[in-house]
């Protein structure tokens, strides 16, 4: 026994010292050596470094099969598992990591902003100080391209598409009513702050099979995961008041903020074009909340929102004008779940849930509509390697809309529709290589209230042509319900389709982008209707048809100037469309051929100030003048505007803000409207739609109370 | 009770065998990075996390001298892959050291980088990650020399930044130079760096 454990321990022992050889040499797939990457046996000290030519070699005292791993920033982890007596001359070639930056991206279509996404255009820090969009997202996404200016309604208008063809989400789940409630030709803003996400995506086409039920584009939002810290933000501003709150205990974080916006004494000082009988007043709040699980993160999400105003609204066939209030309360929950499962599964799920109610007076007549909506929503992600992962899902809206109208002299109406529709998706992504990659996905949806089950299919492709730039292409189909004036009325129409193809180059160089995306869209099935408004009695049906067509560029560049940064955006469109009354294919009134923005961003040192300007341009838009035969035939002047904003940092937590919208004091023009009848001459008189207000300014005081002393809230304003 | 006793040294010779191991591989990466043979260091240290399997100090240093290699590159996608695998590593040590003061002093170090390296893109949403991870580095271990000193050099950054006088984070230098003396080294390898860089930070007080 003893001389049989003394046998073994010395047979160890001299295992210890038997020595192996591992040499080879490591290459990128083309041959060319990589020197400095890390080879050793898995579990050993044993290993060594490439040399300049490639080649390694060092010796193990292991034997056996054992495993060999290979590892190199910007590459693959390699492993090789074999007896290490047969680990000799070996040549390893190592992919390349398609993760890496200065890969291909997918990127055909969309704008990243934020979340240092590889296709970022624009940081939250942009978006916040972008003269003229006064913090609120949708007005810094209306300086890239794609976009129309219509200044009067302030939604996006995407590529020829109208402001309904535009759908919101956060974190994955749909906003049913992302646009807080306004009058005619007064702009709307986001509901939402803006500080609450870290990053955006912006389609202005081909999206994501995830998504569904919008012809021309989606926004994309995601919230913060986890705050930086806790805080306690106040903000003063000439049009109101506002206070938010961060907390974080333990795997948790809760912020809240309140917000009350009064135009009154704004509109007392600085004259409107609008006869306020009760100006403009708004209380929201929000609050988000976080619990962070070992593997995942829950995020709820609520806002709540009360609107109130009334006017008189100039009309050329009402000399007294038109008397308008409306009263809007909406609440909106979004709760939403992300984890990993394991085995590179990921799951997404979640739920949204939204109740808008309106209190409409239009003189005579009294309007209440309640519009209830949910969405569900599962999402599964596997990632087979870096070079492709597969996602598939499913999700449920249900919509549920009630109108009751009353009208002194004629009684009341009843409408009610359930808009309720069920989606399955599945998109695959392929990398072949650092250079080129695909996606490609599906999706089937079915509406219940219309009848139809339709199959959209999206497929993009990106080449790397250079070591700064590459092209993509994407196609896709797109399907969307007729908007909820029709639905109420009818509810046998076909859905909306166009279909989209898009050629895009993208070069990006230390500082500098280039972007141009070419595209062509075309319309089918558009709702059509032979009234002035949908109504009751209206003929309605889906024979509309239409197409769009251009080319958009951005150009941006923080290099070449110190401390300066600027981006331009230049859109061509070229679009017609029959749809809604219209007698024939004509452009759109909210469509501009020509449109350009250009954003400069100042930061001035010794001042301690960020000065922004913008400046819009939009070339005229198409109205119909009834004295002369032709459907939208006339244009408007071009628009014109300069946007300036000014913000000086007091100290490190307390900012002065000014901002002025329009400085030049340019006097737009959206449209005409044309009186029913022609007056004595034969002629139809007219009455320019303007602005409600050539200039808009805000003063506003800003102080951020934490312990973090470096913090401020340069990202809200 | 004699085959026991046999066992029971060869495995004693075995885990003295690793432990000499592990200060021989330590000593080598130490001694190639003084070399400035930074990615040999790094890749023998990432060898020894790899092996040691519950160990955070190697990975600590491979994300040290990947961090710290950033500040003299300017190639972004470099930049970007070093910050990343050095973010890695570090995710690395927290599995197997949590709340622990050095770790969170070096991923302070790392979104400092960040910020150094492109202070338009990641200065706002990595400046408040910096200071909130010192925070918590002197909350966890109040009279860490690494936490004071690095904290102040950072607030006088920010300091100088606004117009403001520096010399306000002067005594804490001061602070940092008492508990460097005070630093215990009991653990070998455990992270004693941050001395020699006290003359260059007290510039800003002259």
């Amino acid at each position: 026994m003893k001389s049989l454990l003394i046998t073994i321990f010395l047979l160890s022992a001299a295992f210890l010292n038997a020595q192996n050889t591992i040499s080879g040499v490591v290459t990128e797939p083309s041959g060319v050596p990589i020197p400095g990457a890390n080879i050793y046996l898995e579990g050993t000290y044993d290993g060594a470094s490439s040399a300049d030519d490639g080649t390694f070699s060092f010796t193990t005292t292991e034997t056996g099969g054992q495993t060999l791993v290979v590892s190199f920033l910007s590459f693959e982890t390699f492993t090789l598992s074999m007896d290490v007596t047969e680990m000799k001359g070996l040549k390893i070639k190592l992919k390349e990591d398609v993760n890496s930056l200065g890969s291909v991206i997918l990127n055909a279509g969309t704008f990243s902003a934020g979340d240092n996404s590889k296709a970022s255009v624009l940081t939250p820090l942009d978006i916040v100080t972008t003269a003229g969009a006064a913090g609120d997202y949708i007005g810094a996404f209306q300086t890239l391209p794609g976009t129309s200016t219509v200044a009067e309604d302030g939604r996006l208008f995407v590529r020829g598409g109208d402001a309904n063809e535009a759908n919101v989400y956060i974190d994955g789940l749909r906003v049913f009513q992302p646009f807080a409630a306004t009058a005619n030709n007064i702009p709307t803003r986001g509901r939402f702050s803006p500080f609450l996400f870290k990053g955006t995506n912006f389609s202005t086409g081909g999206y994501s099979a995830e998504y569904g039920d919008a012809l021309s584009s989606v926004l994309l939002l995601n919230t913060i995961d986890e705050p930086e810290q806790e805080k306690t933000d106040l903000s003063f501003i000439s049009v109101g008041l506002g206070i938010g709150n961060t907390q974080k205990w333990k795997n948790n974080s809760l912020s809240i903020n309140a917000f009350y916006l009064n135009l009154k004494p704004y509109q007392e000082i600085i004259s409107q074009r609008v006869d306020w009988i009760k100006p403009f007043e708004s209380l929201s709040g929000e609050a988000v909340y976080r619990h962070q699980f070992d593997n995942g993160l829950f995020k709820l999400y609520g806002g709540l929102n009360y609107t109130d105003f009334e006017l008189i609204q100039e009309d050329i066939n009402v000399p007294e004008g038109i008397n308008f209030g409306l009263k809007n309360r909406n609440l909106y929950i979004n709760a939403s779940y992300k984890g990993e499962l394991g085995n590179d599964w990921r799951l997404a799920t979640g739920a949204s849930f939204a109740n808008d109610h309106n209190d409409i007076k239009i003189e005579e007549t009294n309007v209440d509509n309640d519009d209830n909506a949910a969405h569900l929503k599962i999402k599964l992600r596997k990632r087979f390697s870096n070079r492709f992962k597969l996602s598939f899902g499913a999700e449920q809206f249900l919509g549920n809309f009630k109108e009751e109208a009353s009208i002194i002299s004629f009684g009341n109406f009843q409408s009610s529709f359930k808009n309720n529709s069920t989606a399955a998706f599945s998109e695959a992504n392929i990398f072949f290589n650092k250079k080129l990659a695909m996606q490609l996905g599906i999706r089937a949806t079915h509406n219940t209230l219309l009848d139809f089950t339709k199959v959209s299919p999206r497929a993009s492709l990106a080449y790397k042509i250079a070591e700064k730039s590459q092209v993509s292409l994407a196609y896709g189909d797109f399907y969307q319900a007729p908007q909820q004036d029709i639905l109420k009325y009818n509810s046998s129409l076909d859905p909306e389709k166009s279909s989209h193809y898009i050629l895009n180059y993208l070069y990006q160089n230390n500082g500098r982008t280039l972007r141009a995306e070419a595209y062509y869209k075309s319309y089918d099935r558009l709702a059509k209707f032979d009234t002035a408004m949908p109504e009751f009695g209206s003929n309605y049906n889906s024979s509309g048809d239409g197409y769009a067509a251009g080319l958009d560029v951005y150009w941006r560049d923080n290099k070449s100037i110190k401390n300066f940064e600027y981006w331009t955006s230049y859109s061509y469109l070229d679009t017609e469309r029959d749809y809604r009354n219209y007698p024939e294919r004509a452009t759109p009134n909210f469509a501009t051929s020509h449109n350009l923005s250009v954003v400069g961003k100042y930061w001035a040192k010794d001042w301690k100030s960020l000065i922004s300007a913008t400046y819009n341009f939009a070339s005229g838009r198409p109205y119909t003048d009834p004295n002369t035969a032709n459907f939208l035939g006339e244009k408007t002047r071009t628009f014109n505007s300069l946007n300036m904003s000014w913000a000086y940092l007091i100290s490190q937590q307390k900012i002065l803000f000014v901002s002025v919208s329009n400085v030049l004091g340019f006097d737009n023009v959206f449209n005409y409207q044309y009186a029913n009848t022609p007056n004595v001459n034969g002629n139809f008189a007219r009455r320019a739609i303007r602005p409600t207000a050539d200039r808009f300014f805000i003063i506003g005081f800003f102080w951020t109370i934490s312990d973090n002393k470096t913090d401020n809230q340069l990202d809200n304003l | 009770m004699r085959t026991i006793i046999i066992l029971l040294s060869f495995f004693a010779i075995t885990s003295v065998n690793s432990q000499a191991a592990y200060e021989k591989g330590m000593g080598k990466a130490f001694e190639l990075w003084g070399n400035q043979k930074n990615d040999e260091a790094a890749n023998l240290f990432e060898r020894i996390g790899k092996a040691e399997k519950d160990n955070w100090l190697p990975y600590y240093y491979a994300a040290q001298i990947h961090i710290v290699t950033t500040f003299g590159i300017k190639d972004a996608e470099e930049i970007e892959s070093r910050l990343t695998k050095a973010q890695n590593y570090l995710n690395e040590a927290k599995t197997f050291s949590k709340d622990n003061a050095e770790i969170v002093i070096m991923e302070a170090m790392l979104n400092t980088a960040y910020v150094v390296y492109d202070g338009a893109k990641y200065g706002m949403t990595h400046s408040g990650k910096v200071e909130e991870l010192y925070q918590k580095a002197k909350i966890i271990e109040p009279e860490n020399p690494r936490a004071i000193l690095y904290h102040a050099e950072w607030q006088m950054g920010a300091a100088k930044f606004w117009g403001k006088d520096p010399k306000a984070f002067c005594p804490e230098i001061e602070k940092a130079i008492l508990y460097f003396e005070k630093e215990p080294s009991n653990v070998p390898f455990y992270p004693d760096w941050g001395k020699n860089q006290i003359a260059r930070i007290q510039e800003n007080c002259k």
